[in-house]
């Protein structure tokens, strides 16, 4: 692998140049800047180069040039990533946003293909009229692609029921960081020999890149529901998600979101009428079938009414509900209200034990003086709790990473995962040794060798090298100072810079 | 030493000596997949159990040598349960079942064992213990180890402890059966009725003559269908169906009678193609008078079984043939429409499937988890 610093970037932008034209490549570090940070601002690298292929061909020729030349890089689609996992330090980013055509469509089948680039909207926007939709919901949904989705085995809301990217996924034409391409899966659905397409899907972009893909897509269905129920206590809140999911009800949704966020919310733009007073929300969704949807609404709303909502209300048409949901979905764009910085975790944790880490979340926060807004999938017990602060003050930064490193440590305690869909990228990179063996991280090195023998796409996320047996071999062969660890690999995270942006844009929705 | 350390010293002695282990659960489904030499067998027959069962959570850990009606009991006391019910009897480990990635009926609903898999933990070739995934319901903590062993028929590392997603049991469950005795034309008809409607069975199969004969449905060709759910979501997806056919309630042991139809088979073969293009074709298969041929299609996945008994080669060319309106060209993972061998006569194998492993990625995947060709050598093909 070439070190970056021999890298010649001038004639290596000229040479992709002549594959994608001199508009698709960024070489001067202003029009890179754009490329230094994902959906998570607190992390910044530049990178030292940026193309942009237009066709997969083209795709093809730039992976195959980089590895002609031994160069590293990052894949990159839409740059909504909450993990840091698209950004490329002093390397070369091939971003895929303009693949996008959608190749084929299946309606009787429900299958798509479509190339990388193409946004989960407009995918959706495209079957709508058809009856179907694809129900991998992240949502960054106006902006992110389905080949980011597919690196990052992006979920939603909806995947409670729905299952996440690898549920829906049946097949791939992959260009592996050789330069190869090879096609996993199966559209008809199931093969035999290893699930190499399961393997690919949460890669986070460091098997390869996806260039084509066929995805499942699910009738639209017949009726859908959405009740909001509000509490004067979070521990309320909880303890109904917990009886909800107990009762064997499957809702489409089930969304939770605290009192500080429901009055960071109310008093911005996307205001949807959430009682200002509460101290939770829940937001939940039923979908199916008319007839069995009526059945498990009036269970639902017995839950609530049981479990202490004061009140649960549905709403009535399709403007209400887009209404309600605006509010979940553009949560975090308002909590840049609160100040300059949001930092947000995505642990996982067992659906029992949510009243109990929202206590501990709770006593966190008033131990280090910071305001930890919960908005999050509660259904999965899947976890966001954020934190607004400014990155320009030090001391606040240090009780904010403090408190964010508590938090997981309670969640991992509680038998949780440290990501349920963001991924591990660069920013939850130090927690991998705290839920994983060494040679369970080894085995996941060994299968990273397989599609990238000379680790040279994304490198540096995942897994941590020095945890990777094989390659500090190979490393001490070729000399140290061969392999480079992109950051210090500690046990603690690695910290959010203190340059970073705002955050009240549209890009900022709750993904 | 605990039951994962026993299998370890097992796979670390087969590493010093070279010497092949065939893995096994409890031994049922030996003579499925290519044959394997292998001088000692590993079972994890014995290593069964409940490591972690939180019903609240609707996730059950288990060692891998449970069989399946073991945590079908665990479940039920919890009104809950795995919906997987692959071919063969409730006997089968899950340890078995997730390392052939075996699925049946209820497949058409719940989706195939990489689907209900949340995490497991198994011992690779070089006797190495190694977790993939968690116990939480979503997860993309690193690369997806729970993934890449399922259906990877023990050859990459042994798999010792399995977490699943578990399901509420229905309020109602009911099964039917639908005689198809009309001509093809009507048949068709309905099928395609059926494909068109809002129905969303638990399971759905197309059954032959001979299919249906060995489940006591009668002589002529049946489509067999489980609808369960709260009660009003039943009732009128019963409706519907009542509307165009005559249905039968069935006892719900039609379904475990079902699975178990490749007892004693020769040969066991899966075709995954399009769900359409059974669309046309099912009603011929099903009508074609091959009384040794069991054949059976879940138009929602897209798959059709083959089964036939006491054959060889000639039995096994019947039953090729018998697929023949489906069977479209095939290249691989990535093609439309996929051959999957379950179970040849061992002389078969080298001649229509020797090998599903023999690409590139997967020679490297094999190489770095058992480099010593420890593991169920040669159940892939090499």
């Amino acid at each position: 692998m070439t070190p970056p610093s021999q890298l010649n970037a001038s004639a290596v932008a000229d040479r992709l140049a002549e594959i994608v034209g001199d508009r698709h490549v960024l070489s001067r570090q202003s029009e890179l800047l754009v490329y230094n940070s994902d959906g998570l601002p607190g992390y910044r690298r530049q990178p030292r180069l940026a193309v942009f292929p237009g066709t997969r061909d083209e795709a093809i020729a730039v992976v195959r040039l980089l590895a002609d030349e031994g160069l590293p890089f990052v894949p990159r689609g839409a740059g909504t990533g909450l993990s840091g996992g698209a950004l490329a330090d002093d390397i070369i980013v091939v971003g895929l946003h303009r693949l996008k055509e959608i190749i084929s469509l299946d309606i009787d089948n429900r299958r798509a293909t479509v190339e990388s680039g193409v946004v989960n909207l407009r995918l959706n926007k495209y079957v709508a009229p058809y009856g179907l939709l694809y129900a991998p919901d992240p949502s960054s949904e106006a902006a992110c692609t389905i080949g980011g989705n597919v690196a990052e085995n992006a979920g939603g809301p909806h995947c409670l029921k729905y299952g996440v990217t690898l549920n829906h996924v049946l097949a791939m034409t992959v260009v592996l960081p050789s330069g190869e391409v090879v096609d996993l899966g199966s559209k008809s659905g199931e093969h035999d020999g290893y699930d190499l397409r399961g393997a690919f899907i949460g890669s986070e972009g460091c098997f390869g890149l996806a260039l084509e893909i066929t995805v499942k897509l699910t009738p639209r269905p017949q009726t859908v529901r959405t009740l909001l129920a509000d509490f004067m206590s979070v521990d309320e809140a909880a303890r109904v998600t917990s009886a909800i999911i107990a009762s064997g009800i499957v809702p489409a949704a089930l969304e939770f979101m605290d009192g500080p966020t429901i009055r960071v919310v109310e008093s911005s733009i996307y205001a949807a009428g959430y009682p200002k007073d509460a101290e939770a929300i829940l937001l939940i969704e039923l979908d199916g079938l008319e007839a069995g949807v009526s059945a498990d609404l009036e269970v639902v709303r017995q839950v609530c009414v049981e479990g202490g909502a004061r009140n649960v209300k549905v709403a009535r048409d399709d403007a209400e509900r887009t209404k309600l949901w605006q509010g979940r979905k553009k949560a975090f764009g308002a909590m840049g209200r609160l100040a300059p910085h949001l930092i947000v975790q995505d642990a996982v944790i067992p659906r029992t034990r949510l009243s109990d880490i929202l206590e501990t979340i709770h006593a966190i926060s008033e131990k280090y003086g910071v305001v930890v807004c919960n908005v999050f999938h509660a259904g999965d017990g899947n976890l966001h709790p954020n934190i607004a602060y400014s990155a320009d003050d030090p001391d606040e930064s240090e009780r904010v990473h403090s408190a964010m490193v508590e938090i997981m440590r309670a969640c991992i305690d509680a038998g949780g995962s440290i990501t349920g869909e963001h991924g591990v990228g660069l920013d939850k990179i130090g927690y991998m040794e705290a839920i994983f063996s060494e040679t369970s991280l080894n085995a996941m090195c060994a299968l990273r060798s397989v599609f990238d023998p000379d680790r040279r796409a994304n490198p540096g996320k995942v897994v941590p090298v020095h945890s990777c047996r094989e390659w500090n071999a190979v490393a001490s062969a070729r000399g140290a100072a061969s392999v480079r660890e992109p950051m210090p690999l500690a046990a603690e995270p690695a910290r959010p810079s203190a340059r970073s942006r705002n955050l009240e844009s549209d890009l900022w929705e709750d993904r | 030493m605990t039951r994962t350390e026993a299998v370890v010293t097992t796979v670390r002695e087969g590493v010093a000596g070279r010497t092949p282990l065939r893995i096994a659960g409890r031994g049922n489904w030996l003579s499925a997949g290519r044959p394997v030499s292998a001088a000692k067998t590993l079972s994890l027959g014995d290593d069964s159990g409940v490591v972690s069962y939180v019903p609240g959570d609707l996730t059950l850990t288990v060692r891998a040598g449970s069989t399946l009606a073991e945590i079908e009991r665990v479940t039920r006391e919890h009104d809950q349960w795995l919906p997987l019910d692959p071919f063969g009897s409730d006997d089968g480990t899950i340890g078995a079942t997730i390392a052939t990635a075996s699925a049946g009926p209820l497949a058409t609903n719940f989706g195939l064992p990489r689907d209900l898999l949340l995490g497991l933990e198994f011992v690779n070739g070089l006797g190495e213990v190694v977790r993939g995934g968690g116990r939480v319901v979503k997860n993309v903590a690193g690369f997806d180890l729970s993934r890449l062993l399922t259906g990877s028929w023990g050859t990459l590392g042994v798999i010792t402890e399995v977490t699943l997603r578990l399901y509420a049991r229905p309020k109602v469950d009911r099964s039917f059966a639908v005689s198809l005795e009309g001509s093809e034309k009507s048949t068709t008809a309905l099928l395609r009725t059926v494909a068109a409607s809002q129905l969303a069975p638990f399971a759905l199969e197309l059954l032959n003559g001979a299919a249906a004969r060995s489940l006591g449905l009668g002589d002529s060709a049946a489509l067999l269908i489980r609808l369960g759910g709260n009660a009003p979501i039943v009732e009128v997806q019963l409706k519907a169906l009542s509307q165009v056919a005559r249905t039968e309630e069935v006892e719900q042991s039609t379904w475990t009678e079902f699975r178990e139809i490749d007892r004693g088979a020769e040969s066991v073969i899966r075709i995954s193609t399009l769900p359409t293009r059974f669309l046309g074709t099912a009603a011929s298969i099903l009508a074609d008078t091959q009384p040794r041929v069991v054949i059976s299609i879940n138009p929602r996945r897209g798959v059709m079984r083959l089964v036939t008994s006491g054959g060889g080669e000639q039995e096994l060319m019947t039953t090729v043939d018998a697929g023949i309106p489906v069977s479209f060209p095939t290249d691989g993972q990535g093609a439309g429409t996929s051959v999957i061998f379950e179970k040849l006569p061992p002389e078969v194998w080298p001649v229509v499937s020797p090998s599903v492993v023999s690409d590139p990625l997967s020679r490297g995947i094999k190489n770095a988890y058992d480099p010593h060709n420890i593991l169920n050598p040669g159940i892939l093909g090499d």
